[in-house]
């Protein structure tokens, strides 16, 4: 998989493309908007990651350049503007996805893989964590064959979770996903939702499948 | 204004009219006066100088065919020296007087007018002079006329002032008042347009008038100041705008680097640093993100999609979203929810008020506490309270909650992770709704927010709808507003 990265900010390209690298991605950069649509009409990329603000070249123009080109490679834009407008601007000039500065690698990773597997995507029925077992047409959850009820919240994190098992998802990415946006920052709802579902998941386990990792977020992982 | 243009110009007209009928009156006393005395020289200059030669029937003959009294509404009258009466007029056609009647000339001097009162109309002028012939005999000539024209004239005059005036008056008050509306129709529309600018819409501008003059001016230069204040509120907000901007590329690297330190292999106590730097980044975010919120919010964009909520809708469905906060210190979360009770503003943004006063009445309030949350109609206004019997805030504190980054209790609130904007957001978002926000507190009691928005009705709505809203009051919120069925079951039990 090969990716163009397009960051005027030499520490940010630095870190993702080192990121992105660990990832196992082949990953090019530019550093400013007039080689970066250089790169992406020349090569053929896998996805392409855009900074908004550039030299040379906004990003703006790049992507609405690019489009004309190649108006299916994934184009994922870095934004450090989180504005409504600006939101509904970049998606209407033909963005698939946006994300705004700061951001946690693996809400960058999440999106890439999610972009990149885009197309038929198999969602099996039934997610297995060793003994943990949970069903997405019945909503049961089981663990060593021992049914867990759960609320709809928590059925919806603990699904979340396991699906992108052995990942450590951030507070802002689960109250994404799970939550309304007005939620984020404000309440410390997630680890709450968190405490309880690991008290039905993990209570009474040797082994506590959900982990914290301390300034990223959760885990569900297997013993390594 | 208008009264006292009307009053001034009664005054003028009543002071006007009087003195026309006061000149008119002079003025034809004079003219009568006059004509009189030249019609008494003309007779004796023309007539009687030739009586001696042509004898006194030609006297009479030529007066009657010459000044013909009975036509021109004439008195005369030619004595002899004797007394006897060489010609008398006859009654004139209108009967004004009656020349029988006329009195006897007065004894002395050459030439006088007397006043007379005869018939039926009153006052009569006569004049009278002497007049000496060529045979020496002293001749009485007298002429006289009824006041009657005179009279009806000026009655003439009175009448039409009387009932003109008014009318006048009334047309030319009822004009300056429509010209002075319509001079005054652009202050109006700029104090109302001035009323309606805010923070929100310098942008906005004044109608101007060109019409020349002070009001004009006045708009041009009201206008000129809403440009300072413009120009003045711009910088601030982009100023902020910039700020945040700035801020988060170097926070960006730093979580990045941070995070990529925690790829390799550390140790578990490095690892709590890092995330404990991580931590503080986070949080510098999410000031950051205050920050830009709030200078959005007071720049007036990005209000989100205005939609019709229905408001005790979006209370109860947000509320259950933190239902499990609420249930871990075990407070009451009490419900007074009044149905179909509409405002209109962004989903979102609304939501965000709502979280943030109820997250702090959870924070703030002791375990086994409550929390009630009431939304109702007030007329034209929809009301929304948040109470908790929480620990309160000081009475120095209670001015300053909505400040920026202002802590009532700075240790507890840091520690919990907030920014000290939320409040400051709730109060910017309550403003972009044009919301009144107002909060009441007594310290180790609890604190009530309060929030009244414009309530919006719906165009088939009839008034009276208003003042009779559905009340559900309950401990549990109504059932259609609830998202899950599992945690609203935990909460009655």
């Amino acid at each position: 998989m090969r990716l163009l990265l397009i960051e005027d900010e030499a520490k940010v390209a630095g870190f993702v493309s080192r990121s992105l690298a660990a990832e196992r991605f082949a990953v090019d950069t530019a550093g400013d908007g007039r080689s970066g649509l250089e790169f992406a009409t020349t090569y053929q990329y896998d996805l392409v990651i855009l900074d908004l603000m550039l030299p040379e070249i906004e990003g703006k123009d790049v992507l609405r350049k690019l489009r004309k080109v190649n108006p299916n490679v994934p184009v994922i834009i870095l934004t450090a503007r989180d504005s409504l407008k600006d939101k509904v601007d970049i998606i209407e000039s033909g963005a698939d996805d946006y994300l705004t500065k700061p951001f946690a690698f693996a809400e960058l990773l999440v999106r890439v893989k999610a972009l990149l597997r885009r197309g038929p995507v198999s969602r099996a029925s039934t997610i297995r964590l060793e003994d943990l077992e949970l069903d997405r047409i019945s909503y049961q959850v089981k663990r060593s064959g021992l049914r867990i009820p759960l609320t709809a919240k928590e059925f919806a994190l603990l699904e979340y979770l396991m699906s992108n098992a052995g990942r450590v998802l951030s507070r802002t990415m689960i109250i994404e996903h799970v939550w309304d946006q007005s939620f984020d920052g404000i309440t410390n709802i997630v680890d709450v939702y968190v405490r309880h579902l690991r008290n039905k998941i993990d209570d009474g386990h040797e082994h506590k499948l959900i982990q914290t990792v301390r300034g990223f977020g959760y885990t569900i992982a297997e013993r390594n | 204004m208008t009264l006292w243009h009307s009053v001034l110009l009664g005054t003028a007209l009543i002071v006007f009219g009087f003195s026309v009928y006061m000149g008119l009156g002079q003025y034809l006393s004079y003219s009568i006066h006059r004509t009189l005395a030249e019609e008494g020289r003309s007779i004796s200059e023309n007539v009687l100088v030739d009586r001696v030669r042509r004898g006194d029937d030609y006297v009479v003959r030529e007066t009657k065919e010459n000044y013909a009294p009975e036509i021109k509404g004439l008195f005369i009258r030619i004595t002899r020296p004797d007394g006897s009466v060489l010609y008398r007029s006859d009654a004139p056609r209108d009967g004004s007087f009656n020349p029988a009647q006329v009195g006897q000339p007065p004894s002395g001097g050459t030439e006088t007018f007397r006043a007379e009162t005869n018939g039926r109309s009153g006052k009569m002028l006569v004049h009278s002079m002497r007049y000496v012939t060529q045979d020496g005999q002293v001749l009485l000539v007298e002429t006289g006329t009824s006041y009657r024209a005179v009279q009806s004239t000026l009655h003439g005059l009175l009448l039409t002032l009387l009932v003109g005036m008014p009318i006048v008056v009334g047309i030319s008050v009822l004009g300056s008042y429509l010209m002075m509306r319509k001079a005054l129709r652009p202050v109006d529309d700029i104090t109302r347009r001035a009323e309606q600018i805010t923070s929100r819409n310098l942008s906005e501008r004044l109608p101007t008038i060109d019409t020349g003059d002070e009001i004009e001016r006045l708009s041009q230069s009201l206008n000129r100041m809403i440009g300072r204040l413009d120009d003045a509120f711009q910088h601030i907000n982009r100023f902020s705008a910039d700020v945040s901007h700035e801020l988060r590329t170097p926070l960006t690297i730093l979580r990045g680097e941070l995070e990529g330190i925690a790829q390799h292999r550390v140790q578990p106590e490095q690892m709590e640093m890092i995330g404990s730097a991580l931590e503080e980044t986070d949080r510098l975010t999410r000031i950051v993100d205050h920050l830009l919120e709030i200078s959005r919010l007071d720049a007036g964009e990005g209000s989100g999609e205005a939609k019709v909520l229905d408001l005790g809708e979006l209370v109860t469905s947000t509320a259950e979203q933190l239902h499990l906060l609420v249930d871990e210190k075990e407070i009451a979360l009490r419900y007074k929810i009044a149905l179909g009770v509409e405002v209109e503003g962004s989903e979102s943004q609304l939501q965000e008020v709502i979280v943030n006063l109820l997250d702090n009445a959870i924070k703030y309030t002791a375990p086994h506490g409550w929390i009630d949350l009431s939304v109702e109609a007030a007329g034209e206004f929809a009301v929304l309270e948040i109470a908790d019997s929480g620990t309160g805030i000081s009475a120095e504190a209670l001015p300053h909650v909505f400040e920026r980054f202002y802590r009532a209790d700075k240790a507890r609130s840091r520690a919990s992770g907030g920014t000290g904007l939320g409040l400051a957001i709730v109060k910017s978002i309550c403003t972009a709704h044009e919301a009144e926000i107002s909060v009441s507190s007594i310290k180790d009691t609890g604190t009530c927010f309060k929030i009244t928005f414009r309530r919006h009705f719906r165009s088939d709505e009839t008034r009276e709808r208003k003042s009779v809203p559905l009340v559900a009051e309950s401990r549990v919120p109504p059932s259609n507003a609830t998202s899950d069925p599992k945690i609203s079951a935990l909460e009655t039990s």
